[in-house]
């Protein structure tokens, strides 16, 4: 376990120095994305300022959900970039590369790129949250923790989606679609939907996992949102894993003589 | 004889996203997942308001207007960066001495694609909003709105053609991109309709070229009258000219600036 930490330390050290190498690139996608962020955020400033509160959500409960997912989704595609493009590597046959060396596979394709954007996004988040005025330590500490787990449980969606490349060859599509969809949903405030809806966005697409549910818990702590929330990090991490690795002895080697400098 | 070229590669362009239909129909659900979305939450506004009408708009209208919105903003085509592309890889080159005028050339290209492209959004978006809040505003008005989409599209060619010009200078224009499809988002009125806008930010809105690529068509297709579509015709006129000079200039200052690096 600590040799695998140790291992993915260096990987994103690697990646790290890499960044480093185009800085200005790196500046500038990050400043990008967070005017990105704060542009689309303006659509939520003047929806709140015309309508004040929709079924107890607020621009302060906006502020903290946007900065969760923000920052969840920026530290994932920052440290495991490849999970966006899992798909595209899975049936290009770039896997050859990572199963030729004696370290775990998802792990190590998942963590060989970094999406640099990703710390703007990162960075956005916090100060979205800074914005809602929750400065006390208790919920800092908690929305450290819903970032964690908004994160866990999005690459595991993102795997698992993937994964199908191993059956259907081609799923960027579907993939794309999904990722779409699980970031969309998740910016949306949950108490929008009802019936069947509600029920896709806890299961299918599980975008209230993402979003509503660790912002909640960043707002109101109970122990069972958080046992929930913890549950649903375990199960799609499991799911995720399973798909991979059930999907991995499927793989069919691409063939291509790959040099990874 | 002259536009024949153009037409050709018109054609060949339709035929080229033709062959990936199933792909197109893939995209088109991003129209079902954004549609499906609004629903929600317009429909709990309303509710929560308590009123059938918000800034003159029923629920009806919003959401007929916000599909409009998201086809031309969905369906546009994304010229720039091909150009910019074209300019870093050196392919430019092999456009640039073919027989043919190049902005003409990416306009064909694009119009090709956007047909297409709408064509599946109108048909996804619209079954899908028929579904959840009734049929489309009257059809008289479907021609003007039509004709002012085409208008709406020509000012975006043309701001999207000087970003992609601008790639002449700078080569990587991802930035200017980015900016103009916010600037479209907010602005432009794809997110909400600019009817919700408080009244100094509508008056900017209304002096900017954005909102006559989407709110424009989009208001004029919910609530259709002869004066509505004349005034927004008049307007996009008077963009089109000013931008499409912009975009000539920016041209042949362009071609002389530009330095082809490799292909």
């Amino acid at each position: 376990m600590l040799r695998e930490l140790g291992f993915l330390i260096a990987l994103w050290k690697a990646n790290l120095q890499a960044a480093m190498e185009f800085r200005v690139s790196f500046i500038t996608q990050a400043i990008g994305m967070m005017l990105n962020n704060g542009v689309y955020f303006i659509f939520w400033v003047l929806f709140f300022d015309r309508f004040k509160e929709i079924r107890g959500w607020g621009l302060d409960e906006m502020f903290i959900l946007f900065g969760l997912v923000a920052s969840g989704f920026g530290l994932g595609v920052f440290f495991f970039g490849n999970a966006l493009n899992l798909a595209e590597v899975i049936s290009q046959g770039q896997l050859d590369y990572f199963l030729s060396l004696p370290r775990p596979v998802l792990l190590h394709t998942l963590a060989s790129r970094s999406q640099y954007s990703g710390i703007g996004d990162f960075t956005y988040g916090i100060i979205s949250f800074f914005l809602a005025g929750k400065t006390n330590p208790g919920s800092l500490v908690r929305f450290g923790l819903g970032i964690f787990l908004s994160m866990v449980i999005f690459l595991s969606f993102l795997v698992l989606v993937q994964s199908l490349a191993f059956w259907m060859g081609n799923a960027q599509l579907v993939s794309g679609n999904a990722q779409n969809a699980i970031i969309t949903f998740a910016i949306y405030p949950i108490n929008l939907f009802e019936g069947s809806g509600r029920f896709l966005l806890f299961t299918i697409i599980p975008a209230a996992f993402v979003g509503a549910l660790p912002a909640e818990m960043v707002s109101q702590f109970t122990w069972w949102n958080f046992l929930k929330l913890l549950l649903a990090a375990l199960v799609f991490l499991s799911l995720a894993g399973a798909a991979f690795y059930s999907g991995l002895r499927r793989y069919e080697s691409g063939s291509a003589i790959q040099i990874q400098i | 004889m002259r536009s024949g070229k153009y037409w050709a590669i018109f054609k060949t362009q339709v035929a080229n996203r033709m062959a990936y239909s199933g792909d197109l129909a893939a995209h088109s659900l991003t129209i079902v997942m954004f549609m499906w979305i609004f629903m929600q939450l317009w429909r709990t506004t309303y509710s929560v308001s308590g009123s059938d009408t918000l800034a003159g708009l029923t629920l009806h209208h919003t959401l007929w207007y916000l599909m409009l919105a998201e086809t031309i903003m969905l369906s546009k085509p994304r010229l720039s960066r091909g150009i910019s592309q074209a300019v870093k890889d050196g392919s430019i080159a092999y456009l640039l001495n073919k027989p043919y005028d190049f902005l003409l050339y990416q306009l064909s290209l694009g119009l090709g694609d956007s047909l297409m492209n709408t064509l599946f959004n109108l048909l996804a978006g619209g079954i899908t909003v028929w579904l959840l809040v009734g049929p489309p505003p009257e059809m008289w008005g479907w021609p003007f709105t039509l004709a002012a989409m085409v208008l709406a599209w020509l000012i975006d060619f043309c701001v999207n053609a000087l970003i992609g010009l601008a790639a002449f200078v700078t080569e990587e224009v991802s930035a200017f991109e980015w900016i103009y499809s916010k600037f479209l988002l907010l602005l432009g009125g794809v997110l909400i309709p600019l009817d919700f806008f408080p009244g100094w930010l509508q008056q900017i809105t209304s002096s900017l070229p954005f909102a006559y690529t989407i709110y424009g068509p989009a208001r004029l297709f919910i609530e259709p009258s002869l004066d509505r579509f004349l005034s927004l015709v008049a307007v996009q006129i008077l963009w089109i000219l000013l931008l499409g000079t912009l975009v000539t200039l920016s041209y042949r200052k362009g071609l002389s600036r530009l330095a082809v690096n490799g292909g």
